[in-house]
This record gives C-alpha cells, sequence and structure tokens, in this order.
C-alpha cells in the first residue's frame, strides 16, 4: 500500500521535496509516526498548528489519527489561510 | 444630516451634459446605510423593470457610506450598482484604490450617472466649486487603465475602464489606482454610458459624532490588526495567494473547468511561494490599511507589477492548469489593464479550453498551454475574432457552443475559486447570491474550507444558517462600505493558536457545529442589543446613531430582499437559485456518489429566508424587514 503525503510550503522548502511516498502505514496516526521520523526534528514546529486531510477530507472529520488509508491516498498537511 | 455622510447626491446627466446636487435622504440612509444598500434603493425606484443594461435607462451609481474618508482601517472602498449586463440581475462590485476617499473629500456620498454620451468623455468634478466638467476622452479612449492614470496624474482620485469597458465585455470592471471593481460587467456599463474615467477633488473632511472615541478606539484596532495572525500575518506576508495550498489541500482549488480540486502544480502559484522568488518592493495597500495584502511582482518582459490575487491564481492558474506563475503574473496584468474580472476570465477561457478538448469548439486554447492565452485576452477585450463571443462570458458561450453541463456559472455569472463540492455553505451561498455564484457576498468557506475554524464541510448542518448571516453581514459591510477581510479579524488571535488537532480545537468546533437553533432564532429575532464588532463601534462613532450585531443583520436582511426583489422584477426566480450540473452531480471526493446537496438544503434556506416554496419573499417579510417595493 502505497499513499502520497503533502507538505506545507515551509516543509517542502526545508526538505527540498514537494512530498513523500510512503509504503505500509495504515492509518493516519502511523503515518504521522513515519512522517515525524522521516522529517526530523522541523516536523513539529512546521505541522503544529496544520491540520490533517486524507483525499481532502480533514480527519478531524473522520476517525481522529485511527483514520484508516488506502493505497493511492493523498494525505496532505494543510494550514488555515485568508484571503478571498 | 447624519454625522458621517457629505449629506449630497450628485446626479450628472451625460447625453446632455448636465449636473444636479441632490440632497441625500436620510431616511433611505437609516434604512440601507450607503454603499450598496442606498445604491440598490436607489436603482429600484429609478428605474423601470425590463431595461437595456446597456442601453440609457440603466444608472450606474458610485456610493459611499459613512466609514469612507475616515482613517479607519479597510474603509477606503466605494460600491458600484447598476443592473448587471452579464447576469440581467442586480449588478454591484465594491472597490478600494482611492475614489471613496476623492467623493468624500468632494463632499458626494453617491454619485449617479444617468443616459449616454455619444462621444468619449471624461468627468472632472470638482466638489469645493460645485462643478462638474465634460471633457473630451477621445484621446484616452483605447488606452488601458494604467497609462490612463498615468496621464490623468497618479495623486488624483480616479475611477476609469480600460479597452474591455469601452468594447461592452460583459465582465469588465471599473479601476481605481490597481484595484477593480471587477464583478457583473459594471465596467461594461460605464463604457456604455462613454464615460472613460471619473476625477474627482475637493478638500472637505469627515465630520464625526464622537471623533475623540473613533481616534483612540481605532488606534486600538490598529494594533489588534497588526497582531493579528491572519490580517497581520498570513496576509500581510503572503497576499491573498497564501489560500492556494489550503484550498489545495482541501480539493477544493479549481482544476481543469473545475473537473477537480487539487492541482499537483499548486506550490509553485502560492503565495508562500511567489513571496519566495517573485516578489520585489514594498507591499501595496489601499489607503489607511494595515493589511497591505497587494504586493508587487517582478517579470522579465514588463519588470516590477501588481502581483496577482488568488482569484487569479486560482482561475487563470490551476483551473486553466497553468503552474507557472511568471505566466499567471502576465495574464493578470493584461487583464487588470485591460480592466477586466479575472474571475469571469479564467473560467470562460477554462469553459473555452474544455469545448475545443471536446471538439466543440475551434480555437487553439488548451488546458497546461500559456500559449495563446495572452492573445486571447487582448481579442476579448477589443471583441476581436472567437474573443468576441468570450467577451459574452460561460452562459452566453453555452448557449452558442453547448456544454451546458459544465459551464461554471450561478445567474449568469462566473463562480469564485471555491470549489462547493468541498464547502456546501459556500454553495448554497453560490445558489442564492442575488449577483450570482460568488464568493465575497458571504465568505462561508473561511469557516468550512480555509480558515482556522472550519466546521464538517461534508454535513448538512449550518450549511443554511451561515450563509443566510454571513450575506446579511456583507450586505452591510459592503454598505459602510469596508473590505470584507475585516470580517477574518472576528476570530481572535488566540483562537488561531489551538492546534487543529487538540481537544480544546475539537470541542469548541463541535460546539459551533451544534449551535444550528441558536443561530436561527437570532436571524429570526435578530435583536439590537448583540455585540458590537469594530465595525459596528466605528459607525456608533461617527454617525452618533446606535449599530450593534442584530442591527447589521437586519439592515443586511434589508439589503438582500430588496435586492431579491430586484431580480424578481427583471425575470428572475426561485429556478435561478441553482449550480452548474457538474457541481451538482459530479464527485470530486473519494467515496462521494454525486456533488452538490442543494436539494436538500435550498427549502431550507428559503425557510430561514422567510420566503415561500418558490423562493419568493412573503409579504409578512417584507413589511417586517421595511422593504417596500
Amino acid at each position: 500500500m502505497r499513499v502520497t503525503v503533502e507538505l506545507t510550503y515551509d516543509m517542502s522548502k526545508d526538505l527540498g521535496v514537494d512530498s513523500l511516498e510512503m509504503e505500509g502505514v495504515r492509518t493516519v496516526a502511523e503515518l504521522v509516526d513515519k512522517a515525524k521520523a522521516q522529517v526530523g526534528p522541523g516536523f513539529e514546529r512546521h505541522t503544529r498548528l496544520a491540520a490533517i486531510a486524507v483525499n481532502g477530507v480533514l480527519v478531524n472529520h473522520k476517525k481522529g489519527m485511527r483514520t484508516r488509508l488506502a493505497d493511492g491516498d493523498v494525505v496532505a498537511f494543510v494550514k488555515a489561510s485568508a484571503g478571498g | 444630516m447624519i454625522k458621517g455622510y457629505a449629506g449630497r447626491m450628485l446626479e450628472v446627466d451625460l447625453k446632455n451634459r448636465t449636473f444636479e446636487l441632490q440632497p441625500l435622504d436620510t431616511g433611505i440612509a437609516r434604512l440601507y446605510i450607503g454603499g450598496k444598500g442606498y445604491g440598490t434603493r436607489l436603482l429600484y425606484d429609478r428605474t423601470e423593470a425590463g431595461i437595456d443594461p446597456l442601453g440609457p435607462e440603466n444608472l450606474l451609481i458610485f456610493a459611499t457610506g459613512p466609514l469612507n474618508g475616515s482613517v479607519a482601517p479597510q474603509t477606503n472602498r466605494f460600491a458600484v450598482v447598476c443592473k448587471s449586463p452579464l447576469t440581467g440581475g442586480i449588478g454591484n462590485a465594491t472597490c478600494g484604490g482611492n475614489f471613496a476617499l476623492g467623493l468624500k473629500k468632494a463632499g458626494i456620498d453617491i454619485l449617479i450617472l444617468k443616459n449616454q454620451s455619444d462621444k468619449p468623455v471624461r468627468l472632472e468634478i470638482n466638489g469645493d466649486k460645485d462643478e462638474v466638467k465634460f471633457t473630451d476622452a477621445s484621446d484616452l479612449w483605447g488606452k488601458g487603465t494604467y497609462e490612463t492614470q498615468e496621464i490623468l496624474g497618479k495623486k488624483k482620485y480616479h475611477a476609469v475602464i480600460g479597452p474591455a469597458g469601452e468594447n461592452l465585455v460583459l465582465f469588465a470592471g471599473i479601476v481605481s489606482q490597481e484595484r477593480i471593481a471587477g464583478r457583473t460587467g459594471t465596467g461594461a456599463v460605464m463604457g456604455s454610458k462613454g464615460v472613460k474615467a471619473i476625477t474627482v477633488e475637493g478638500s472637505r473632511k469627515l465630520e464625526m459624532e464622537d471623533p475623540e472615541a473613533f481616534k483612540a478606539y481605532t488606534k486600538e484596532v490598529r494594533a489588534i490588526f497588526k497582531a493579528h495572525p491572519m490580517l497581520g500575518g498570513k496576509l500581510k506576508a503572503c497576499g491573498t495567494g497564501n489560500i492556494v495550498n489550503t484550498a489545495n489541500g482541501r480539493n477544493i482549488l479549481p482544476t481543469r473547468n473545475f473537473a477537480r480540486g487539487h492541482f499537483e502544480k499548486a506550490k509553485t502559484i502560492s503565495g508562500e511561494y511567489i513571496a519566495d522568488h517573485e516578489l520585489v518592493g514594498v507591499k501595496t495597500s489601499c489607503i489607511h490599511c494595515p493589511v497591505t495584502c497587494g504586493r508587487d511582482v517582478e517579470t522579465q518582459k514588463r519588470g516590477k507589477i501588481k502581483g496577482p490575487e488568488y482569484e487569479t491564481l486560482a482561475l487563470m492558474g490551476s483551473n486553466l492548469e497553468i503552474g507557472d506563475a511568471q505566466q499567471v503574473f502576465e495574464f493578470n496584468y493584461l487583464a487588470d489593464d485591460m480592466g477586466m474580472d479575472t474571475i469571469s476570465l479564467g473560467s470562460v477561457l477554462g469553459f473555452a479550453m474544455e469545448l475545443t478538448e471536446r471538439g466543440m469548439l475551434d480555437s487553439k486554447l488548451a488546458f497546461g498551454k500559456a500559449e495563446g492565452v495572452s492573445e486571447m485576452i487582448q481579442d476579448i477585450a477589443h471583441r476581436s475574432g472567437l474573443g468576441n463571443d468570450l467577451a459574452n462570458g460561460v452562459k452566453k458561450m453555452s448557449e452558442k457552443y453547448g456544454g451546458h453541463d459544465f459551464a461554471i456559472h450561478v445567474k449568469g455569472l462566473e463562480i469564485s475559486a471555491y470549489d462547493p463540492r468541498g464547502s456546501y455553505a459556500q454553495g448554497v451561498e453560490y445558489a442564492t447570491t442575488n449577483r450570482g455564484g460568488d464568493h465575497a457576498q458571504g465568505a462561508c468557506m473561511y469557516m468550512e474550507s480555509t480558515g482556522p475554524f472550519t466546521i464538517n464541510p461534508h454535513s448538512l448542518k449550518l450549511k443554511v444558517e451561515l450563509p443566510v448571516m454571513q450575506q446579511n453581514l456583507m450586505c452591510s459591510v459592503n454598505s459602510m462600505v469596508m473590505c470584507m477581510f475585516t470580517t477574518y479579524g472576528m476570530i481572535p488571535k488566540q483562537a488561531h493558536e489551538l492546534s487543529p488537532n487538540s481537544m480544546a480545537y475539537k470541542l469548541a468546533i463541535a460546539a459551533f457545529e451544534n449551535s444550528g437553533p441558536a443561530l436561527r432564532l437570532f436571524l429570526k429575532k435578530r435583536p439590537k442589543t448583540g455585540p458590537m464588532m469594530w465595525f459596528e463601534k466605528w459607525l456608533t462613532y461617527i454617525t452618533g446613531e446606535t449599530f450593534s450585531t442584530g442591527h447589521l443583520q437586519d439592515i443586511g436582511a434589508r439589503i438582500f430582499n430588496l435586492e431579491r426583489m430586484y431580480n424578481l422584477r427583471e425575470g428572475l426566480s426561485g429556478k435561478d437559485d441553482t449550480l452548474p450540473p457538474r457541481i451538482l452531480y459530479e464527485p470530486t471526493f473519494k467515496g462521494m456518489t454525486s456533488g452538490h446537496p442543494l436539494h436538500k438544503l435550498l427549502p431550507r434556506y428559503y425557510d430561514l429566508r422567510g420566503w415561500d416554496a418558490s423562493g419568493v419573499p412573503r409579504p409578512e417579510t417584507l413589511a417586517e424587514l421595511q422593504v417596500v417595493v
């Protein structure tokens, strides 16, 4: 099973990549743990105020960190914005 | 006269080259404030049903409000009201820049243009001398908005049109400095009247009821805005383009003519990317605004120019599958110079690309291909070749070439850059807003898809209450006349510092999502004892009359219902309260079987508005709101 993780803009800048590909993560919690290890100490700083969306839907509106992932899912760290 | 108003309206007859100063009606001002509200009342009362929007009978009304001319942040905007040539219903738009301040300095609350000039004309209004000069504008006709303003003098207060307005492009706008009253084709109405530019001057000062309280409170609010994570943070740092990455992550970024909500190259057209790579010089703002959401960018071709807003980045970037910010800068520059609304322009280009791809239109336009777009923008502005068809907008294009199912508009107005399939309340707002599919008449997306506190966009909770509340509020905001961004400051700084994954955040969202019954009661009763936000305090300090949240809901509901009655008079009906078939029926989220559930929400919306099942305001609703028709 393979999922794509879209990073916040700042995280992408630090890592030099737009997204990460992850194998074998079954839930959002597992994905976050793996991402922490992969990204390193900057992860908390970059994602503290970011919501997590699976295929565009916030996990807050699903099963939170227990939300199950499927092959091909896109998980994004999303920060609030304003304008119009 | 109530303080905050100059007390005068100027009516200019373009055919007979005469003008008349009239007293402002304080009764109307108390009921409708000014700006959009007052302008709508005038349009309703002074025009007949069924007039040609581009004919002499249409009025073009520039309207300020009691906050304009003060130094309060985000208050130097004017409203333009007319019958829309794009929708056939109510037309309006608001604009920053400096023209609102100029009108107030000239001692004019409202400027009404009637009839048509038989040759290009420039109006020079001097409020101190009570004088209007009708100057030949043949030398300016055909020039872009940048050159026109350069010739008129950068320090003057003016409103101008570009070639798009002159050539009656149905989504042409009116420009003041680098800002545009973009939506519903007000620029085409100005062009139909033969007016290229209006310049105002004067030296009057705004009179306030309690200037000391106003000054002290404004200082306080200015500090709040500067420390606010959105107004003083993200908007200042990245401009409105900061929304691109959020919208993409939430799957609502219009992509490929709204076929999808996610664009692989979104990051390279985002506000953050532009701030890192393309931004030069100082950020720009309207007068007295500490937010400075405007930005300059640099291109190889043009050097330093105004950068695009979110709507432009989305509708002329991701919607066309163009991920090169430099290309979008150029499209934005051309659209501004020609004087066109980039929301409608991006949408009609996307529609033409899809028609071409399906073999329904013979053009060189293609998704992902920037070549030919700049030329087409020029052709649209000059109504040349195929551009003559695109200049009529998506609805009329679909009537000529087909493609109704993927023609993205509501009531003829192309929808803004938030896909309602991931923002149900925004969809209800698009469907019911009187001027057509637009986000700036409610901005519900902020509370369900883009802001710091977002309810579940896919449940039916609050999907009726939010649009009603927000549409009412924005009717009032557009009548003061203020920038919609000020409402973002209503969510305090502390709330932005909560992690979306924290228990406190989840509890707050749950409480908000379950506030429907209380909100419905509030919207029905609109008690005049509600809390006061800064704009209500400013109104109170300036005018000396009491304003509260309930007052503004009351006034906003009145304006909204009057707009509705105008549309009904012009032949629109509840059948026009809909969304494009693509949005209603094509899923964009995993597990979704259809699009937007409007059919479940519209009856509830009508009921909360006090309208009958066909969407007509009940007589008792109009009576309660004092809407006389």
